[in-house]
């Protein structure tokens, strides 16, 4: 750990807008790429190519890209990358649709819907701490700022794994209000379901985070990292990875997608919740499950994969000492993202969707006893170590 | 209990989580080869498809080695027709055992590509090539005879420009 560097207010607040900002950018370019990677990894999965044009036109500015990016196809490197100009074909679509609101609907709370799942999805970035101590310095030129160490986390307060499953929870009244609004029995139906879903998952997920808090003793988003990665008794390694199992199940829940997307089931509920939407707000539904995907990926990397260091459940104390590959590296964290990106989008084309009741038992049955033993065996190493 | 253990260790999700990852590591590996490609997806207007051995394309009537039609009017394929897409009119040529055909009319906007006419046919001499793009703008266009420099029964059928994969 770097020595605390003492800044004035405005180098604070400026340093947390630049944070704020490469955050964000961070979001928005790994979440059209897993766009993208889903159509793509599904393809592969079905054994088929995946996208490959926008649309079968010659004309216009879709006809010129397909032209383009087939002709430049021939080149065998680029063939893979075909179908990657669907995704400005996906915005175009988003910001150039009609949005509708029906005559009927609550318009206030149905236009605030999609904003909170959003809000709610992107705030919890606030407290992910990517690598301890700074990601780099500023260089000396930089206005206000300059030469002062830009740091892998934002805000790595006290509380922070409180402080995210408090602001991840919100999201879900995104969902349930959205639906409420929509005065439609559909979304209606959908949101139910939704809010029911969530909030049994919310239970054995939180429960499946405790353990690694009781074994690391603390809030503390970056000193949870880092006690789980380098400074767990190896007894906890089993722990770590039934844990891993059991907070993956939950996030695949927590996210709406595919073996329990209760709350979008298309053969039932015509679209679930987002069924009266259209344009940018179903858009920012749209983003908020992938930005939510995001999230989930980053907690279990931090937590069970060892975060910023290289080896996963806890496994890393065993070459910390190594010189190069055993300091932690913003890197690997992000690798660890995708590979988890990559499962969630594995595990969709893999499992078909339970049945609702099945949905509850696996919660309520399963999942919920699997973590109160896992917590008790947690406290059991932590006496024990 | 052994439900209970089935619940617990998920293994029938890692059978199948196997079974996909297989796939996508297959095609996601040799996606970007020319030559192997074990994905079952046919990249249509860019690359030429690959037909089976029995597709049926359009009715082609054939010739012998001298140039002559091998078709004697015994009118098998127009009786056997489901739709009655094929007329035939017989004549006599000089050197000739056989009838020959003065006029064989194959009305395609009817067919519906059963190959019942070819598997009737005594003499082998009609057959359903490998032609499957026959969109045309004009009617007249469907209506095939032996006579005529495009639209006729020996030659398969010129192929509109479609596809941007036409223009080079």
């Amino acid at each position: 750990m770097n020595a605390p560097v003492q800044m004035t207010i405005l180098q604070s607040s400026v340093m947390a807008i630049l944070q704020a900002v490469a955050a964000i950018i961070f979001i928005f370019v790994v979440v059209p790429m897993t766009i993208y990677a889903e159509r793509k990894v599904i393809g592969h999965a079905q054994d088929r190519l995946g996208a490959t044009r926008i649309a079968g036109r010659r004309v216009g500015l879709t006809g010129f890209l397909n032209k383009w990016m087939w002709r430049m196809g021939k080149v065998p490197l680029l063939s893979y990358w075909r179908g990657l100009p669907m995704l400005v074909g996906d915005i175009a679509k988003m910001f150039l649709k009609e949005d509708v609101v029906p005559s009927k609907a609550d318009r206030a709370i149905f236009l605030a819907a999609p904003c909170l799942s959003m809000i709610a999805a992107v705030v919890v970035f606030a407290a992910i701490s990517f690598s301890p101590g700074a990601l780099f310095t500023l260089p000396k030129w930089f206005p206000i700022v300059g030469g002062l160490p830009f740091n892998g986390a934002m805000t790595d307060m006290n509380v922070g794994l409180l402080f995210i499953l408090g602001i991840a929870s919100v999201g879900v009244y995104g969902i349930v209000l959205g639906a409420w609004a929509s005065n439609s029995k559909y979304p209606l139906l959908g949101g139910l379901r939704s809010g029911a879903q969530i909030v049994s998952y919310e239970v054995p997920l939180t429960l499946s985070l405790l353990a690694p808090v009781v074994l690391a003793g603390t809030l503390n988003f970056g000193t949870l990292t880092r006690v789980l990665a380098v400074e767990t008794s190896p007894l906890a390694i089993p722990l770590m990875v039934v844990g891993f199992l059991v907070y993956l199940t939950c996030g695949f829940a927590e996210t709406n997608r595919v073996p329990f997307d209760m709350p979008e089931a298309e053969n039932e509920l015509v679209a679930g919740f987002h069924t009266e939407y259209s344009g940018m707000r179903f858009g920012f539904f749209y983003l908020a499950e992938y930005i939510n995907m995001v999230v989930v990926s980053c907690l279990a990397g931090a937590f069970f994969l060892g975060g910023p260091w290289l080896l996963p459940f806890g496994l890393h104390q065993f070459i910390a000492h190594v010189p190069v590959v055993g300091q932690p590296c913003a890197l690997w964290f992000v690798l660890k993202i995708i590979f988890l990106l990559w499962v969630f989008i594995w595990v969709r084309a893999t499992i078909p969707r339970y049945r609702y009741d099945q949905i509850m038992a696996v919660a309520w049955k399963y999942l919920i006893p699997m973590t109160l033993v896992l917590v008790v065996l947690a406290g059991v190493v932590k006496f024990v170590a | 209990m052994k439900k209970i253990l089935r619940t617990l260790i998920p293994i029938d999700i890692a059978k199948g989580l196997k079974v996909t990852g297989t796939y996508f590591f297959k095609v996601f590996l040799t996606a970007n080869r020319a030559k192997k490609r074990p994905h079952g997806t046919q990249e249509y207007p860019e690359v030429p498809v690959k037909l089976a051995p029995r597709f049926r394309g359009r009715l082609t009537m054939l010739k012998d080695e001298q140039g002559e039609i091998k078709c004697v009017c015994c009118l098998a394929c127009e009786k056997i027709c489901p739709t009655q897409v094929i007329t035939i009119e017989s004549g006599k040529k000089e050197g000739r055992k056989t009838k020959i055909p003065t006029r064989y009319d194959f009305e395609m906007e009817r067919c519906i590509f059963c190959e019942f006419c070819v598997e009737s046919c005594g003499f082998d001499s009609i057959i359903l090539n490998h032609q499957f793009e026959l969109a045309a703008y004009d009617r007249e266009d469907f209506s095939i005879g032996m006579l005529g420099k495009e639209h006729n029964m020996f030659e398969t059928t010129p192929v509109g420009k479609f596809s941007y994969s036409d223009e080079d």
